[in-house]
């Protein structure tokens, strides 16, 4: 566990001397700012319905890129032989990363709370909505950053992880789309339940639906296993 | 404390590594030699654990490094090729991650990286971030990296490469004072290194082991021993060779190209044979510029066994 703490440590203080990380985080609460005066000005509610749903959106894009460089660059720059020839559980390095990242998610779930603020001033917003929206966008957070770490573990160069990155996350996206258009039943419903904006939207009705956070949680073990898999099988590569 | 027992590696349809026994005891360095590409680095990623083999087994300080990874990897210091850093830390953040991961318990961690940057001769240059030193002190700082838990093992590979001469001089005194109480294998292709550092040599090429002895008798398998280099000047240069080869003393004379309208002869012979040839040569009224005794280097040897010709 120390192990897992100290590799969670390394990956934030790694993060917060890039400039990326600044990047990210301005463009971060830019899209939310956009997303939060787009929702208010459309609906006229004191709600966030609209900017925590396109938030989603936006983080299935955005995460992977945060993710990528976390195999990835171990790999190449050589400190994946340091780690792996250093008394370090697979199962720490897998965890201290996914915590990384994740602590990465509620940094930048924090900087929006901004806009709450903003309506708390104005309106009276339903607190309890915006709180379990935000453990939704948090759940959605948790299995995002698992497919980046899977899609990290399978190649060398970050931008390319990055890409699978997307690449595996947008079925989660398109499947609420394409369920609409497919007439057979059973295919419609569980396309539905792949849909990302099918299982976030009862946490934007004010529902903790635990159906939807089990579907987070096995995504984000789907992944982490997956990962697990992937390192341990290019080993013998 | 390091047993390699028929290694082999294969990448796909590579085989990078065929077959390699060998051992090393404690307070040994092993010198591993061999051309790039020869299979140095992957037998010493075998030895560490960090790929498995695909056939035979390996022992490091009495554990089985498939069987007991973790006892393993307690237990060796590792230096790979491009010393393993995070260019964004600092070399003080850096050397304390190390230490966190290497089980170094909290109040000893600052300690350690304190004795460690000392003994590499970073002291005071803990804040110094990682990615902006030179290659010199980055190879300091993966030394230090490889024995901040004090390893009773040292796997080093290439630890001299891409350092000047004053580096390369301090890191063999490092290595040398290092090998005191701790088994090294040290990997490298600068033979001289491996002359004032090693003990024994393992020459591999092309994934297998070629010779596996002291330095001294990898010498003498080079190129026959001891010769002679002379050069004499006479009235008639061509037939030297032949009266030199004609003294009891000489074994063989070997005709080199002529330079400067001396004759050159490449001589071999059981003893020194140089007072017989003044002593020829003085009768003929020749002039010697030079008489010159050769040691077969370390060099030659390892050029001979792995079937270059000079």
């Amino acid at each position: 566990m120390t192990i897992a703490w100290a590799i969670f440590k390394k990956e934030l203080r790694t993060f917060f001397v890039s400039p990326l990380a600044y990047v990210f985080l301005g463009v971060f609460l830019l899209l939310a700012g956009f997303f939060f005066s787009m929702g208010v000005s459309l609906t006229g509610e004191a709600s966030l319905r609209i900017m925590l749903a396109n938030l989603s959106i936006s983080l299935l894009f955005l995460l992977p890129l945060l993710t990528m460089r976390h195999f990835a660059d171990e790999r190449r720059s050589g400190t994946f032989e340091l780690l792996m020839t250093a008394p370090v559980p697979l199962w720490a390095m897998l965890l201290g990363k996914w915590f990384a990242s994740l602590a990465l998610c509620v940094i930048l779930l924090l900087g929006t709370l901004l806009f709450p603020g903003i309506l708390a001033y104005y309106g009276d917003p339903d607190w309890g909505v915006i709180l379990t929206g935000y453990l939704g966008l948090l759940l959605a957070c948790s299995a995002f950053v698992s497919a980046g770490l899977f899609s990290s573990s399978l190649t060398d160069e970050p931008v390319a992880a990055g890409l699978i990155g997307v690449v595996l996350l947008l079925p989660f996206w398109v499947a609420g789309s394409i369920s609409e258009m497919v007439d057979t039943d059973g295919l419609r419903s569980a396309l539905r339940h792949l849909s990302l904006l099918a299982q976030i939207e009862p946490f934007n009705r004010g529902v903790i639906d635990s159906a939807a956070v089990a579907w987070f949680l096995l995504v984000t073990f789907g992944f982490l296993f997956l990962t697990w898999r992937s390192i341990e099988s290019r080993r013998w590569r | 404390m390091i047993r390699a027992d028929h290694l082999s590696k294969r990448f796909g349809h590579l085989h990078a590594v065929r077959d390699v026994s060998f051992q090393v005891e404690k307070g040994e360095i092993l010198g591993f030699i061999g051309p790039n590409g020869a299979g140095k680095t992957t037998t010493m990623r075998m030895l560490t654990g960090f790929i498995p083999a695909s056939e035979g087994r390996a022992e490091v300080a009495g554990f089985d490094v498939f069987e007991s990874p973790m006892e393993v990897r307690r237990r060796v210091g590792y230096l790979p090729e491009t010393p393993p850093l995070y260019r964004e830390l600092s070399i003080g953040e850096y050397l304390r991650f190390v230490a966190e991961i290497r089980g170094i318990s909290r109040s000893q961690q600052i300690a350690a990286v304190g004795r460690v940057m000392e003994q590499v001769g970073l002291a005071g240059w803990e804040s110094r971030i990682v990615g902006s030193l030179s290659k010199g002190y980055r190879q300091r700082v993966g030394l230090a990296q490889a024995i901040i838990h004090d390893p009773p093992v040292l796997i080093l590979d290439e630890p001299s490469s891409g350092l000047d001469p004053a580096q390369v001089a301090g890191m063999r005194d490092f290595v040398r004072q290092l090998a005191q109480d701790r088994t090294v294998i040290l990997s490298t292709h600068i033979l001289t290194e491996v002359e004032q550092l090693c003990s024994r040599v393992v020459l591999i090429n092309g994934g297998q082991i070629l010779a596996d002895e002291g330095i001294d008798e990898i010498r003498r398998h080079a190129g026959g021993g001891v010769r002679y280099r002379i050069e004499l000047g006479g009235a008639d240069p061509e037939s030297i060779p032949a009266q030199v080869g004609a003294l009891a003393e000489v074994e063989q004379v070997q005709p080199l190209p002529p330079q400067d309208g001396l004759a050159v002869l490449d001589v071999r012979a059981p003893g020194d044979p140089r007072t017989a040839i003044a002593a020829l040569a003085t009768a003929r009224g020749w002039s010697v510029r030079a008489m010159e005794r050769r040691v077969p280097s370390l060099e030659d040897a390892f050029l001979a066994l792995i079937g270059v010709e000079r």
